[in-house]
């Protein structure tokens, strides 16, 4: 058959202009719950990248006292080693450590100068395959035999045992009840607009119902009368999606730069690629909307 | 053209049916009157070959086509097949004559060179040549049922049902609309119409197909109307 994709483009654009205020509010919900959705995959996107810059940092630090015995820390040393869930053990001696210590206070030699002695411990500083294990991890070297006689405080372990637990535990959480809060709006959100466009489709298909029954008459076929609208609801999908693109786009321009100003110490970026990537998203989210909504609305009230 | 075999069709369970064991045989180019009074099932009938709604019981075949086996997708392929016409004329008030009927066509893909070189050769035939552009409500009620037989004959179907064609037109209108039909049937397409306009049919002289309370109760070439009432 040979129908110019023109004739649908044509009816649809009509229809639009004839109950636009219906239009404009199913573009205007989908519009907001497509903002919603992108917004979310930014949080998730950053709280991502903060959470693995931080994940970076998480090692456990086990303190050792000042004159432990080599045979007391090799069994536990060994036994770390052989976990699975351990990446890397390193021994830090005290040599290391004000090593260390001096590269870290290089801008002011003197701190170091007018240490007596070495002060700093010797460490074990165990790094995690999945910071998420890091709390049973913990419990472990405690439960080790020759852990407390390794220590300088016994009765305080906390205090030679170190580990960014809180952070972590917090970001976990608080992703968590985002990612709860936001899709639910979302999928409220999602809702509303398709009854929104399955009400404006549901009118164009009113206003046209005369020419429904005619075009049945002479043999249509099914997919030509319900062309025009699903068409409708995808254009109302794809123009909310656009406005929701558009403001993600100037969120990335301005937002981002003014969080990673605010906040200097955590790593705010937001990748070109992702935001394209994010853009395609809620296109594909827009036009499944609309071609829902609609195809719900042609389902209900245009039986053809 | 049409086989109808103990075709059934009840709208509700608890009432009696709108057709009961009808069983007609159409040839491709006859003249069919379908009479009877309101509510003997004419209208049931022409739904029926449209495949607008489903026997209840029986088998329907239209131009070969087994209504009842009929995927819904294909309904649309026979309606191709198939010109209707209306009491109420069912013209866009918003398109005009020549806009009407190039609908029909437009609505199952046909190109612009063919809708360009039928659209007018048809209007030709029922005789509106130069309404082309005027819109219904500046036409007659002759007028507009010929512009909706134009829009039903435009695609050359093979067969025509015409429910109550005449039903809101003056006898001599009603006259002119019966020849064109007439004319239209000689070009070797099946009409069947349904009507309660006895004059007409008397005057024709043509198959008549009479029903009552869903059941044919005469079948009859070259009959009148009938129903000696």
């Amino acid at each position: 058959m040979a129908i110019s994709p023109g004739y649908f483009l044509k009816e649809a654009g009509v229809s639009f202009r004839r109950n636009w205020v219906m239009s404009l509010g199913a573009i205007i919900t989908i519009f907001f719950s497509l903002l919603l959705v992108g917004t979310f995959v930014i949080t998730g996107i950053l709280i991502q990248e903060i959470l693995a810059s931080v994940e970076e940092k998480v090692m456990i630090q086990v303190f050792l006292k000042d004159g432990y015995a080599p045979e007391d820390l090799d069994p536990l040393q060994t036994s770390l080693v052989e976990d699975a869930r351990i990446n890397s053990v390193e021994y830090v001696s005290k040599e290391q450590a004000l090593e260390r210590f001096k590269e870290q206070t290089a801008d002011s030699p003197e701190i170091v100068d007018q240490l007596p002695n070495n002060p700093l411990p010797a460490s074990l500083e165990v790094e995690l395959v999945d910071p998420e294990d890091v709390e049973a991890v913990v419990v472990d070297i405690k439960a080790h035999p020759n852990f407390v006689n390794l220590i300088a405080n016994p009765e305080d372990p906390e205090k030679d045992l170190k580990y960014g637990a809180e952070i972590i535990d917090k970001l976990f959480q608080l992703t968590n009840v985002v990612r709860v809060v936001v899709i639910v709006l979302v999928a409220m959100l999602v809702f509303v607009s398709m009854i929104f466009i399955s009400n404006t489709i549901r009118l164009a298909i009113y206003a046209r119902r005369k020419e429904i029954a005619i075009m049945r008459l002479v043999g249509a076929s099914n997919w030509f009368i319900r062309m025009p609208f699903l068409l409708e609801g995808v254009m109302q999908g794809l123009i909310g999606a656009a406005l929701a693109i558009g403001v993600v786009v100037v969120m990335r321009q301005w937002l981002v730069p003014w969080l990673s100003d605010t906040l200097p110490f955590l790593p705010v970026t937001l990748s070109a690629g992702a935001t394209a990537q994010l853009g395609l998203i809620l296109a594909a989210f827009g036009v499944a909307i609309g071609l829902i909504g609609s195809i719900f609305a042609l389902r209900r009230y245009l039986r053809v | 053209m049409i086989v109808m075999e103990h075709v059934t069709k009840s709208y509700a369970k608890d009432k009696p049916p709108a057709l009961k064991d009808v069983n007609v045989d159409i040839e491709a180019g006859e003249f069919v009157f379908c009479v009877g009074h309101s509510g003997s099932g004419k209208s049931t009938l022409i739904k029926l070959l449209t495949r607008e709604i489903l026997p209840t019981d029986g088998t329907i075949v239209v131009a070969g086509q087994d209504l009842s086996q009929m995927k819904n997708w294909k309904v649309p392929y026979l309606r191709r097949n198939i010109g209707c016409v209306f009491q109420d004329f069912k013209l866009l008030p918003n398109k005009t004559t020549y806009e009407n009927v190039a609908f029909a066509l437009e609505v199952i893909g046909r190109s612009r060179h063919v809708i360009r070189t039928q659209v007018p050769e048809v209007l030709r035939l029922v005789g509106l040549e130069d309404k082309g552009p005027s819109y219904p409500d500046e036409l007659s009620g002759g007028e507009q049922q010929r512009v909706s037989i134009a829009r039903a004959f435009v695609n050359r179907p093979p067969l025509l049902l015409a429910d109550e064609p005449t039903g809101n037109l003056d006898p001599n209108t009603s006259l002119g609309i019966m020849s064109l039909l007439s004319r239209i049937n000689k070009t070797g397409t099946t009409v069947l119409m349904a009507t309660h306009d006895r004059e007409m049919v008397d005057s024709m002289r043509r198959r008549v197909i009479a029903l009552e309370n869903g059941k044919v109760i005469r079948d009859q070439d070259r009959g009148v109307y009938g129903y000696g009432d």
